[in-house]
């Protein structure tokens, strides 16, 4: 079935993930050629709907969008009528109007993509929204894995830091689980929810962590900003109770693990400067694939439906209703 | 003159329906009996099965007036109230200007009193204009017969502010009302913190916010020897800890519980469903259970709404910048029917003791029963009818419910109010 739309990886199916993965495969090659662009999406237009300031991500899907010779529009948040107190449903009912196919978003608001994805006809790709979700970035981290485990079931990563502020952690994680890999959760206690799924380990100590045995360490940045209370005393604490020091490099150099990061990184903190010349350093591998897993979603999406969940449906969520069979 | 035939009668003290005919005379019930003679020009109702109840009162609404009149006014929320079978009313005092002196109640009052077919009562605020500083003007309000102090929709942050304002109005007779919630644990999100917050990336509102403020507001009240009557509870934690004070039986302690609070869970927001944003938050169905069981133990006194009208532009916002709450008054009634008497969970007199009889008597209100010289105040209900809520249908300004364009068992066939017939269908 075509999709309008990418809003989270739980709504993805396993078929869907591998098709996407052996597209991006497909994409990455177009890399090496001399004229790194492709017709798919000609005639196209793409707009960059981008309410957080993203470089990375942003940046990505702009050349993941020319790639496919699609146009590409940036919506000037700081410069638009939004700062003048004009409503998300007004600014998309106004894109709406300019028939645009693909409205890339990035929002601080959780679930705010799929809101807007309700609203009109064009595919909505969520490049972030709060702490919900961020399926691209899944889809790369997954991506940037399988180029090292062709087979990564039974693999093992640790995703280490901010848990309760990432959507990065909930969308890869749920992703890689998908694909078999196993998944625990490392960091301070008041970051990493007692509530999350069950299926994901829970450390708050790294040794005991580390003990679990990894294949990746997949560290978070710690989003200072996002946090409205003090969660852990300081950044210094962090580092020597959370970090990748240089005496836990070596560690992890001998075990042969690799590290992956989403970037921005904040050198001292998480991680110490010599990371960034680790020879297991995926850092630049996400980046560099996340251009090709952007054009494998850009030409998978069916611009033009409805989406599926337009009107709002009393219980049609999948809660258990038991009061509701009466 | 009006004579239902045959109807089955509900009453706060028997679990048996009682079946008869009903004659209303002048507003006033003048006999109840088998076979009844048809007094002439009387008006003859067949009522046999349906069920006729004293009508509902509701402890718990925001009617939205003064101030904002974009999503509710009292006429428009009196008529709901009616739509769902209510003929009385309490507002809570969260409006602009908030419901803080003698002048804005008597505002209200003079309004209710030409806008409204049924009474409509107010609360007023604890502290001037809800800022939990400085006292509001407690006298004027009560010599125009406020007897609930509220700053509903915030808890009274201070606590040595709540025990002044407690041992100061406690001498005038009048009671308090609790919304409960530590801010700074709750956050502005009004969703549970839980398994949902987690899936949804929506920091939570902990239980433990509202627990707290529950046995804090009882603690003070047991010190200043106030009534304390605790407003919407939506934790199992927040149920026990009334039930252990009121086990104690030291301090006057009454509680409410909101019909959306035992039917629905945080599971149902769903995908960011704002029709089900309400604080406190819809919790999990081990919270509800439990809320369930106290209904039926005693531990919640009433049930009340909450009712609580937004446009559908403010709720068409995302799920974090929306508005709290929910409106009631149109569902409350065949909901409760629908999901708990009619499977058997509890029946009829539970619905007539605590949302008919206790209400009233927590605002010091007769009760209406269905018996021979009281007033006619009461509601025909049809069990095998349905109710489909639609935008047509619904009389509220506002449709923010999980109840729209649903259809659910029963429907309020016929509002007696007095000489009047409020609504019949």
């Amino acid at each position: 079935m075509a999709r309008k739309d990418l809003l989270d990886i739980a709504s993805l199916h396993r078929e869907e993930i591998e098709f996407l993965l052996d597209q991006s495969t497909s994409f990455k090659q177009v890399f090496t050629c001399s004229v790194k662009k492709v017709p798919a999406l000609e005639g196209k237009s793409v707009l960059m709907l981008f309410y957080e300031p993203s470089t990375r991500t942003h940046t990505s899907f702009e050349v993941a969008a020319k790639r496919l010779s699609a146009e590409v529009t940036n919506f000037n948040v700081a410069h638009s009528s939004v700062t003048k107190g004009e409503s998300i449903r007004e600014t998309v009912e106004t894109l709406q109007a300019m028939r645009t196919d693909y409205i890339v978003v990035r929002h601080s608001r959780s679930g705010l993509p799929g809101m807007i994805a309700r609203q009109t006809k064009a595919s909505v790709i969520n490049a972030g929204d709060g702490a919900h979700a961020h399926p691209t970035q899944a889809l790369l981290d997954a991506f940037t894995i399988k180029e090292k485990f062709p087979d990564p079931r039974g693999k093992k990563v640790l995703i280490i830091g901010d848990i309760l502020h990432s959507r990065v952690a909930r969308s890869t994680s749920n992703l890689l689980q998908k694909l078999g890999v196993e998944v625990a959760y490392l960091g301070p206690g008041s970051l990493v929810p007692k509530y999350g799924p069950e299926t994901i380990r829970r450390f708050t100590d790294y040794d005991a962590a580390m003990a679990w045995a990894p294949d990746v360490v997949y560290l978070l940045r710690v989003q200072m900003e996002r946090q409205d209370v003090q969660f852990f005393p300081s950044l210094r604490e962090y580092h020597r109770l959370y970090g990748i020091t240089t005496e836990r490099l070596e560690e992890i150099r001998q075990r042969g693990l690799y590290i992956m990061h989403p970037g921005p990184v904040n050198r001292g903190v998480e991680l110490c400067d010599a990371v960034m010349d680790y020879e297991r350093s995926l850092i630049n591998n996400q980046v560099e694939n996340g251009i090709a897993v952007r054009m494998a979603v850009l030409d998978w999406l069916t611009p033009g439906g409805e989406s599926p969940r337009s009107e709002p449906t009393f219980g049609r969520s999948a809660a258990p209703l038991p009061h509701f069979t009466a | 003159m009006l004579l239902l035939q045959n109807a089955r009668i509900a009453s706060e003290n028997s679990p048996t329906l009682l079946e008869g005919d009903v004659l209303i005379v002048e507003g006033k019930i003048q006999d109840v009996g088998n076979n009844l003679a048809i007094p002439e020009g009387a008006r003859v109702i067949d009522a046999r099965g349906r069920i006729l109840m004293p009508a509902m009162f509701d402890a718990h609404v925001h009617f939205r007036a003064p101030g904002f009149e974009n999503k509710e006014t009292i006429t428009t929320g009196s008529e709901a109230a009616i739509n769902g079978g209510v003929t009385g009313v309490v507002m809570m005092p969260n409006t602009r200007p908030a419901i803080d002196s003698a002048a804005v109640v008597a505002t209200v009052l003079e309004s209710a009193e030409r806008k409204s077919r049924i009474p409509v009562y107010t609360s007023g605020c604890v502290t001037k204009d809800r800022q939990g500083k400085e006292l509001a003007e407690i006298d004027g309000m009560r010599a125009l017969g406020v007897k609930m102090l509220t700053d509903d929709g915030d808890t009274t942050s201070d606590p040595a502010v709540l025990l002044r304002a407690m041992q100061y109005a406690t001498e005038f007779g009048m009671f308090f009302a609790s919304h409960c919630e530590v801010p700074e644990l709750a956050g502005p999100r009004s969703l549970n913190e839980g398994v949902m917050s987690y899936r949804l990336g929506i920091k939570g509102s902990p239980a433990c916010a509202e627990e707290i403020i529950i046995d804090r507001d009882i603690r003070l009240a047991r010190a200043a020897g106030a009534h304390i009557h605790i407003q919407h509870v939506s934790s199992k934690l927040g149920m026990e800890t009334i039930r252990w004070w009121k086990s104690r039986g030291d301090v006057k302690v009454t509680a409410e519980v909101a019909p959306h609070h035992l039917l629905f869970t945080d599971e149902h927001i769903g995908d960011y469903d704002t029709n089900y944003k309400m604080n406190p938050p819809l919790r999990t169905q081990a919270d509800c259970d439990a809320l369930l069981e106290g209904l039926k133990e005693g531990v919640f006194d009433l049930i009340a709404t909450d009712h609580a009208p937004h446009t559908p532009f403010e709720k068409a916002q995302d799920f974090i910048s929306a508005p709290n709450g929910i409106t009631g008054l149109e569902t409350a009634l065949v909901s409760l029917y629908h999901f708990f008497v009619r499977p058997g969970k509890f029946g009829w007199d539970l619905v007539v003791k605590r949302y008919s009889a206790e209400p009233r008597r927590l605002m010091g209100l007769p009760v209406p029963t269905i018996e021979v010289g009281q007033p006619a105040d009461c509601v025909l209900f049809d069990t095998e009818a349905e109710t489909t809520f639609t935008k047509e249908f619904m009389k509220s300004k506002s449709q923010n419910t999980p109840f729209i364009n649903q259809t659910l068992n029963g429907r309020v066939d016929m509002v007696i109010l007095g000489t009047e017939i409020l609504l019949e269908r």
